[in-house]
């Protein structure tokens, strides 16, 4: 079996301090990509 | 296939096959044989996620699906990154603290034996009836393009990830999807600038961008909410949601990626990455598949890009009945370059009545394309007794063979094979994993020496390729089966999905709530596919849904029975 890991700690993310400001900035990035591409139709359409 | 291909072919895979047993040494206990020891960084795991997702015939037909369908297939990527947000949250942590080999193994620690089997028979169902297709699928595309026989095809594929998957284990399939996705996107690279170079004189790249937006080939977002409709941005952002839920959280070949992570740390920034790397990723394949089409609108392409298709038809059976066809596409191919053409120069020039009846023009010149195109498949598919005939899964690499250089064409072919092979072993490897971890170890063997089960690993690894490679072989033989193989994914992720829902955050749900919910899921499933016109990117939502409902409504009803169970 694997090494007992029962407590392994969710350590920090490497950056932004905290892993929901890092969940933020996926979604917020999600919201961009697809503001990105809906502009990007409808430039192009 | 010239020799500089055949040279850049052969030498990619020697590499691939090289790299993997160099990487894999080492691999000596269970724990590293099948989870690297718990020491890989978030960047191999990343890549091996995207890698193993990716398969030959996804590349293949991507690049078709923006030619005929425009890039509306982006949408369908759109819900990974909030399932990735919420597996990184949940799943990951509780997966790596439960000591786990495979997932199916922490459903047995949250509720029993019976939820545990009834998930990994699931599992080895579903994913032992697709991995000889990721094998299949791109053979029998090089087999129509190039004629080379697919038997030797999926054989060469098949002894080749059996080579490193069973002397590396894990380290040497994630090391080598590495080396494969570097593969791919240069591979990729390549092909767009070629194809911008090799844009018709006159038709510099912003007209080509111009041009395939006027058709609406670059139709990436729509917002109109409709079930029957596949791709729009509320299938993709909910449907898409929950069949990444599903497929990251509840599928052995892809949590065994993130559970070799040297911390949990590691393992969500894997997750994180591939949400935030996958959809441009995906709008970049989908724009090479447009922008090939804007190359096709100055050079004719052939009525029906699969050869055999159009060697048929030019033959002398049929030649009488598609004269008429194939004057027709002709007429229609040179007014609808007049048209794009004229269409490029109103637009640089801003003038809106010239461009709106050049667009005129060319929509029906279009028309008359399409109507052409189903005009030859149909006589096609009378004359060979043939139904459902598709060739969007060959227009890409028509293109390829036909117009790009020496070496490239090699590198392109190495594309096809590194896709396939990075999901065939993925796959292999984690069917390997839960026959042994689920089955072998939890059912026939419990207390063997580590060794012992390391060399079932091996062999069980074995078997699971051979299995690919025979399956593959025997698929044409299918028929239509194939399709029905292909949904059956989607039949299950939504209930097992389902139970691990119940799993993560339902403290109160007992094993038989889950197992009663899990085949309820599964019936509501089967009820929606056959008896509804309901896309099935919804099914993994009402898989889900049910489950949940059902898991919580018997747990509460009959939890004392629940409990002696």
């Amino acid at each position: 079996m694997p090494p007992d890991r029962a407590q392994m700690p969710d350590e920090p993310p490497p950056f932004l301090g905290t892993w929901p400001r890092v969940y933020t900035v996926v979604l917020v990035y999600l919201a961009a990509l697809i503001i990105l591409f809906y502009i990007f139709t409808r430039m192009f359409s | 296939m010239r020799p500089l291909d055949w040279l850049v072919l052969g030498g990619t895979l020697a590499g691939i096959v090289a790299y993997g047993l160099y990487k894999g040494r080492g691999s000596d206990t269970v724990n590293k044989y099948l989870l690297a020891g718990k020491t890989m960084p978030w960047y191999a795991m990343a890549l091996s996620i995207m890698a193993t997702q990716a398969s030959a015939i996804t590349f293949i037909s991507t690049t078709g699906q923006a030619y005929v369908d425009g890039m509306r297939f982006v949408q369908f990527y759109f819900g990974m990154p909030i399932a990735m947000v919420i597996l990184s949250a949940t799943a990951v942590p509780l997966f790596h603290r439960a000591n786990v080999y495979t997932a199916y193994e922490y459903l047995e620690k949250r509720f029993d034996a019976k939820t545990r089997a009834l998930a990994s028979a699931v599992f080895l169902i579903q994913r032992g009836l697709a991995v000889g297709l990721s094998l299949y699928a791109p053979a029998i595309v090089l087999a129509v393009i190039f004629g080379w026989p697919d038997r030797i095809t999926t054989l060469a594929m098949g002894v080749l990830i059996t080579i490193y998957t069973v002397a590396g284990g894990i380290k040497a399939v994630t090391w080598t999807d590495v080396q494969q996705m570097i593969i791919i996107l240069f591979g990729l690279v390549v092909a767009f600038f070629l194809i911008i170079h090799m844009l018709p004189r006159g038709v510099s790249f912003m007209d080509a961008v111009y041009l395939a937006g006027d058709v609406g080939k670059l139709n990436a977002v729509d917002l109109k909410f409709d079930l029957a409709n596949r791709y729009n941005l509320w299938s993709g952002l909910i449907g898409g949601a929950f069949l990444a839920l599903s497929y990251f959280g509840c599928d052995q070949s892809q949590v065994q990626r993130y559970l070799t992570g040297k911390s949990i740390a590691q393992s969500k920034l894997s997750l994180l990455f591939t949400a935030m790397a996958k959809i441009p990723m995906q709008f970049f394949i989908l724009f090479v598949g447009a922008m090939v089409f804007v190359f096709f609108l100055c050079e004719r392409p052939p009525l029906l890009f699969q050869s055999v298709a159009m060697h048929d038809l030019e033959s002398s059976a049929l030649k009488a009945q598609y004269a008429p066809v194939g004057a027709r596409f002709e007429q229609a191919f040179e007014r609808r370059k007049d048209a794009a053409l004229g269409l490029a120069d109103a637009r640089r020039n801003h003038d809106s009545g010239r461009r709106a009846g050049y667009l005129e023009q060319f929509r029906d010149a279009q028309r008359e394309i399409d109507g052409a195109r189903t005009q030859g498949a149909g006589l096609y598919q009378r004359a060979r007794g043939e139904k459902g005939f598709n060739d969007t899964n060959y227009i890409f690499l028509s293109f390829v063979t036909r117009y790009l250089p020496a070496g490239v064409v090699g590198l392109l072919i190495a594309v096809i094979f590194a896709a396939a092979m990075s999901s065939s072993s993925g796959e292999v490897n984690s069917l390997a994993t839960v026959t042994v971890i689920d089955i072998y170890k939890r059912h026939l063997r419990p207390n063997a020496p580590d060794r012992h089960y390391l060399w079932v690993s091996r062999v069980a690894t074995a078997f699971w390729a051979s299995y690919a490679v025979f399956f593959a072989h025997y698929a044409k033989k299918l028929g239509s089966l194939i399709e029905a193989v292909n949904l059956l994914g989607s039949l299950f992720y939504g209930s097992l999905l389902g139970v691990f829902m119940l799993a993560f955050w339902f403290r109160r749900v007992t094993g038989t709530g889950a197992f009663i919910g899990m085949i309820a899921g599964e019936a509501a499933i089967f009820w929606a596919f056959w008896f509804t016109g309901i896309s099935f990117l919804w099914y993994n939502v009402i898989g889900c849904v049910v489950v949940v409902a059902t898991g919580v409504l018997v747990s509460y009803f009959v939890p004392a029975r629940a409990k002696a169970a």
